[in-house]
């Protein structure tokens, strides 16, 4: 087992020095040239060269990507062009709203897809199940933005239950903080609901026909306790396998949905590098989602050998 | 038709008891033909209409009581819909309606561009991973370095680097798109391999491109096509995002991430707006993930018990 948790951490580092790649090809060959961008307007050509050879920025590519992955691992993810502020401390400011979002979302869509899964496994066929099904169809269908706003029309507009937009600190209050939190991670939670419930339901209905379900039902165990002890928990390895596949979702999502409901999150920090073509900030945003992603998943897969007694490599 | 299973529910016709037996259940009545498969397959029947619906919407959008979708009308800005103007104007008065129904031409263009391109690389990716030994490792580490950057900020970042237009929105969404067919196709690929009949082809003599050609490829189709149909939705979600985040078709291209956009801004007090595009969006979408269920039920078993 110890082989494999090695060999699978292992497995990642390949996977990481390809986006890290990636990633820096993307400035490679961004058009612009910074140099003349850091030098300005009123630049001689000769001060613009001075500070090409002063970044390195004419040593060949290999080289600039070793520098570049050097100064990664000691924490420094390069200068932001149009604030010139380190982009890790652009990235440090931006990070509370967006990680208190997917933290929300990934607890409400677990609390509700999981349930739903297994109740329309339990029901399979039946109006339920289909209803159910329905939804989770319709939820892949809708857009993010169009459920944020539909949302945002109904619950804070029309009704005012809760607020329209904005965001409110976690050190000023539990509740203020989660006021702000509910309709963007009910709107961002949709996809990612639908796609939780779709896999529940199906892992479950593989469980649901193994002998040892026919047994806990023949000895006159409630259906309460066979589905949520006896077969969810058999069902659960590709569950929490697609959840952490689907944080992708989330990720991609949360920048719409901090748009929609005007949250100051890296999502916005995104859109304006965008619009600014601030290719040092939207490079490590990149790489900051991608490696949380991989990470992530080594660890799930990880917890899992050590969790499931069945797995073994 | 009923079989009793632990449960004694009634069980509708169609359904899959244990997905490791045969289907014990077929259909009462197997009909035959194009008609025949859309009545046995109803959501094939219902997305396939309403895409079609929407296809000709976007072909004869010009026909369709529809003016200019990019003329200005600044003494007309922000009117509630009505019976001149069916979905209002927009912030620089133009016509809603007509920029909605020219914009279905944009996500449709994406959608289907997408998912030909998409999964026609992934194919080829596919069939060489699976084929070329040597090929494979490189190959799949490749493409999970790039499935490990999520898809939108993939598409978002390739975005940044070149100017905004349709062609290059189709490229990006394509390149983001491309390593889960890849993994899929190698996947089939590698089963089908170890086919019985395939071994008896190599035994026969049959050469490596023959093999690919008469027995790999034919039984990869039936997952590609459910394959693509996902695709396209996904890729027009994507669109609509990059555009809606203003990365993506150019501002002066009528498309309903665009339409949205602008709206953004007034979406408070002006709601219809955003509301007719994302209305027509959801539904595009709805109807080819109904199509793609429909085409999974029916053509590929193994996916269906899959989700």
């Amino acid at each position: 087992m110890l082989s494999y948790i090695l060999r699978r951490i292992l497995s990642t580092l390949p996977v990481m020095a390809i986006v890290a790649l990636f990633v820096f090809s993307l400035l490679y060959i961004a058009p612009g040239d910074p140099a003349a961008v850091i030098a300005g307007d009123q630049a001689s050509p000769a001060d613009v060269e001075r500070i090409r050879q002063n970044l390195g920025l004419d040593r060949p590519f290999l080289v600039q990507f070793g520098t570049w992955v050097w100064h990664i691992l000691h924490g420094d993810l390069g200068t932001s062009i149009f604030t010139s502020l380190p982009v890790s401390a652009l990235i440090a400011q931006r990070i509370e709203p967006t990680l208190s979002l997917m933290v929300i979302t990934l607890i409400l869509t677990i609390l509700i897809a999981v349930p739903l899964g297994v109740v329309a496994a339990w029901k399979a066929g039946s109006w339920v199940d289909r209803t159910i099904m329905g939804f989770a169809v319709f939820g892949f269908s809708v857009p993010v933005f169009v459920v944020g706003y539909v949302l945002a029309y109904v619950f804070a507009l029309e009704f005012e239950w809760l607020p329209v937009q904005g965001y409110t600190p976690l050190a000023q209050g539990f509740w203020p903080w989660l006021q702000n939190l509910i309709l963007p991670s009910v709107a961002l939670g949709c996809v990612y609901i639908a796609l939780i419930a779709r896999i529940t339901r199906a892992s479950m209905l593989e469980v649901l026909q193994q002998d040892y379900i026919r047994t806990a039902r023949a000895k006159g165990l409630g259906q309460r306790s066979i589905l949520f002890i006896h077969a969810l928990k058999n069902a659960a390895v590709p569950i929490v396998t697609v959840i952490g596949i689907g944080i992708a979702l989330l990720i991609g999502g949360a920048v719409v949905t901090e748009s929609v409901f005007a949250i100051p999150g890296l999502g916005r920090l995104t859109i304006d590098a965008i619009l600014r073509r601030d290719y040092p900030v939207i490079q490590g945003i990149v790489l900051l989602f991608s490696f949380t992603y991989v990470l992530v998943n080594l660890m799930v897969d990880v917890t899992y050998t050590l969790v499931d007694p069945r797995i073994r490599y | 038709m009923t079989v009793s299973t632990t449960r004694t529910l009634p069980v509708p016709p169609g359904l899959v008891i244990a997905p490791q037996l045969p289907d014990l259940l077929l259909p009462v009545k197997v009909r035959r033909g194009i008609l025949g498969f859309l009545r046995n397959h109803p959501t094939v029947a219902i997305g396939g209409a309403l895409l079609l619906l929407l296809v000709l919407v976007g072909v004869f959008a010009p026909y369709l009581g529809t003016v200019d979708p990019t003329a200005l009308a600044p003494a007309k800005r922000t009117r509630a819909p009505s019976a001149n103007f069916w979905f209002g104007t927009d912030l620089l008065g133009r016509d809603i309606y007509s920029r909605v129904l020219y914009g279905s031409r944009v996500s449709l263009t994406v959608g289907l561009s997408v998912a030909a391109s998409a999964s026609l690389t992934g194919l080829a990716i596919g069939l060489v991973s699976g084929f070329v030994r040597w090929a494979d490792g490189i190959l799949m580490r490749f493409m999970d370095g790039l499935m490990s950057i999520p898809p939108i900020l993939l598409a978002v970042a390739l975005m940044a680097l070149t100017r905004g237009s349709v062609g290059n929105v189709i490229l990006a969404i394509t390149v983001a798109e491309i390593p889960r067919v890849s993994r899929l196709v190698r996947g089939v690929v590698l089963s089908l391999r170890e086919q019985p009949y395939v071994d008896a082809a190599v035994a026969s003599g049959t050469r490596t491109p023959m093999i690919i050609l008469r027995h790999i490829l034919p039984n990869t189709m039936a997952s590609m096509l459910v394959q693509a149909t996902y695709i396209c939705a996904s890729a027009m979600i994507v669109e609509s995002i990059l555009s809606f985040i203003g990365a993506g078709t150019p501002p002066t291209i009528p498309s309903w991430g665009n339409i949205m956009a602008e709206g953004r801004a007034l979406w408070q007090v002006k709601p219809y707006i955003v509301f007719f595009p994302a209305a027509f969006l959801s539904v595009t979408v709805l109807a080819v993930n109904l199509l793609g269920d429909g085409l999974r039920d029916a053509l590929d078993p193994r996916m269906a018990k899959g989700l």
